[in-house]
């Protein structure tokens, strides 16, 4: 190429002006310096109380609840001599390993044995330091051994919600003289209460346990992820990379911004009328679609609630990711759908996990909507699936607290720290996941 | 002009962004062994008229093309056009290094395995290896190829970009400014690498330096507020060319 237009390149830079030098010392220039400082200090300050404040909150939170829970976890145990021989209970040894054995020894008398048993150790009125359900461990143990039936034995049996109470220093005047005199003669033993952690709700504090609420949120979280998962995901995935930008998708993002804010109780109405309700149809008769009361019911209708969050969040997500990805997939032949899974998704996953994390975070804690649609049910036996009675955690409290018995009010808070753990180790799995997740720019 | 058919035509193309009228009746060819460059003061519709060749425009819902742009004779933005392929056929280079945030090895072999142009793993490894030698970028990764591609310099993310174009055996490859976030060293490395691209491939390349243009070009065309002033050899255009505004704009006059 000869004699080309290209001009030259400049080669200096231009001359400066002339211009007098900024004078840093003056009064005024000082002053403008210390408040700036001084701004800076105080933001700092407030930043300082305000989480000051709030981690003095979630201590004292976490100080009461442990405070008053851990007796929850633990129970009172009364050793009782019980002289079988002399009882005069007759059991038929033969059906002790059969199916009949509960029968057999609920025939026996057995509960009346215990309580007079109870008489002659502590006294009249006796039996009233043990639970009622006490014989009940009489029974278990001789039928782990029939051969303390021709013996005498001392048995630890659960004491009554009114000794266990009066040795917290809650209980009445004379249950508080009652477990005086038990503690001198040597028979009361505090222990760590495994039963608490799987039976199930009971009226008698001193039996209730937590793993039948446990077992029907774990179900019912489960139904509410698998169904508001890939729902909430697949839709977030359409609207952002499919769908065309017009008035009806500008309706459904505003309709599902609104679902985000509605009151929870209003998705318990819905999942009333929706799956458990019924209605007639060109003359026939429709629903009930679920069975009431179940884990499948309350995690559908939790679905539905958590979904609006889980679409925004991972909408968001999606957004978030820079479009030079997408343009150096397309630019390479990539197809829409390869974009979307290959690049777009993986790069999305943690900011969706984020947003189901506060998701299920927001449906394990949640009791209104469950309370409409059945799951408030008294449940004595843990649900054996999806479709069996279940209450969960946040409902198992909220009935709890409800109670009159004062053996109650430990048992309550023992079911908050359940369900803060179940809460925590929830959480702590989605950040792992996030964490795995997370792409090194 | 040659007799020999042109790789791409583009015909009275426009370009409109909603209402907007980006490209006004542009019509260029694009050819074997030449790479032609298009210059032009920003906003004038050059990078626009660059993504039209391989339908990248579709990703933005606004956008509308009108025209014909054939490649080897055939209408891409006709219904039986598969864009998925075009895009195959027709490979891109962004502005920006955008390299996946996955390691070097993956990066190339992205392409070809969604197409299945590497039926083993062997041959894999011999696209990879064959697609960074002709990016010039095989030396300086051979040893560390699982590392991220994002942890490179910008001027190795760029060729690992134009390593991953070639990967999958385009016929033409777009370049929209390919040099223009990387220093004088890296911005030489792209040059040369360019040199030795072509013959292999036909080369667009949209730039806003000049020296640049009149360095690795043959065809310069020059945009100016979406219209096509001046097509021709690029030694032409920048030694006598026939638009007063193409003299203004190579002089420094205005840009």
């Amino acid at each position: 190429m000869s004699k080309s237009l290209l001009p030259q390149l400049p080669t200096g830079p231009a001359e400066p002006t002339e211009r007098a030098p900024t004078d840093w010392t003056t009064v005024a220039m000082q002053k403008r310096i210390r408040r700036r400082y001084a701004r800076e200090r105080r933001f700092r300050f407030f930043g300082l109380a305000a989480v000051t404040l709030s981690a003095a909150f979630l201590a004292f939170l976490l100080i009461t609840m442990v405070a008053n829970g851990w007796r929850g976890f633990t129970r009172t145990d009364v050793a009782l001599p019980i002289d079988f021989p002399a009882s005069g209970i007759v059991v038929e040894r033969a059906q002790l390993a059969t199916r009949g054995a509960d029968l057999a020894l609920a025939g026996a008398g057995l509960e009346n044995m215990v309580k007079s048993a109870a008489a002659t150790a502590f006294g009249p009125g006796g039996e009233e330091v043990l639970s009622e359900h006490a014989w009940l461990r009489v029974r278990d143990a001789i039928k782990a051994d029939p051969s303390i039936l021709d013996r005498k034995i001392t048995i630890d049996l659960p004491a009554s919600t009114e000794i266990d109470q009066a040795l917290g220093g809650k209980g009445t005047a004379a249950a508080e003289a009652a477990a005086a005199k038990l503690q001198q003669a040597g028979v009361l033993s505090r222990r760590f209460n495994a039963d608490f952690l799987h039976e199930s709700d009971s009226t008698d504090p001193v039996a209730v346990g937590i793993w039948g609420a446990l077992k029907g949120s774990l179900l019912t979280m489960a139904v509410t992820f698998l169904i508001a998962f890939p729902v909430g995901v697949l839709s977030a995935i359409y609207l952002e990379e499919y769908a065309p930008k017009n008035r009806w998708t500008d309706l459904i993002e505003v309709s599902i911004n609104n679902l985000a804010a509605v009151p929870s109780i209003i998705f318990g109405l819905l999942g009333l009328a929706v799956f458990l309700g019924s209605w007639s149809l060109f003359g026939y008769q429709f629903g009930p679609l679920l069975p009431r009361s179940a884990a499948l019911v309350g995690g559908l209708t939790l679905a539905l609630m958590i979904m609006p969050v889980i679409v925004i969040a991972s909408r968001n997500a999606i957004k978030a990711v820079p479009p030079s990805i997408r343009d150096a997939a397309l630019g390479i032949g990539a197809s829409p759908i390869q974009v979307v899974f290959h690049h777009v998704l993986p790069l999305a996953m943690p900011g969706i996990l984020t947003g189901t994390i506060i998701g299920m975070a927001r449906a394990l804690g949640e009791t209104a909507p469950l309370l409409l649609i059945g799951m408030r049910a008294f449940i004595v036996t843990p649900p054996g699936g999806f479709t069996d009675p279940a209450t969960v955690l946040p409902v198992q409290i909220f009935l709890w607290s409800d109670e009159v018995s004062r053996g109650f009010i430990e048992k309550t808070s023992a079911a908050i720290i359940v369900l803060l753990v179940f809460l925590l180790a929830m959480n702590g799995l989605a950040i792992y996941l996030r964490n795995k997740f997370e792409t090194r720019w | 002009m040659t007799d020999t058919p042109h790789k791409m035509s583009a015909r009275g193309v426009n370009v409109f962004y909603g209402n907007k009228q980006a490209v006004k009746d542009v019509s260029i060819d694009i050819d074997m062994d030449k790479v032609t460059a298009f210059i032009g003061p920003s906003g004038c519709g050059k990078s626009t008229f660059l993504r039209t060749l391989n339908r990248m425009n579709d990703t933005i819902s606004s956008a509308r093309v009108t025209g014909d742009i054939t490649l080897d004779g055939e209408d891409i933005y006709s219904s039986a056009m598969d864009v998925v392929q075009l895009r195959a056929r027709v490979g891109m280079v962004f502005q920006k290094p955008n390299p996946f945030p996955k390691s070097i090895y993956e990066n190339v072999a992205y392409g070809p395995r969604i197409h299945g142009l590497a039926p083993s793993r062997a041959e894999l490894d011999a696209i990879v290896e064959r697609s960074l030698r002709r990016a010039g970028l095989w030396e300086e990764v051979k040893d560390r190829l699982q590392d991220s591609g994002t942890a490179l310099s910008g001027g190795q993310q760029q060729r690992l970009c134009i390593a991953r174009a070639i990967a999958v055996d385009p016929e033409v490859i777009l370049m929209d400014e390919p040099a223009s976030a990387l220093d004088p060293i890296a911005t030489a490395k792209i040059e040369e690498l360019i040199h030795e691209l072509r013959g292999r491939y036909a080369i667009a390349i949209v730039t806003h330096n000049m020296q640049q243009a009149a360095r690795v070009s043959q065809r310069t065309a020059f945009f100016h507020l979406g219209t096509l002033v001046e097509y021709g050899d690029t030694d032409q255009i920048f030694t006598t060319p026939h638009e007063e505004r193409t003299k203004d704009y190579i002089t420094g006059r205005y840009g």
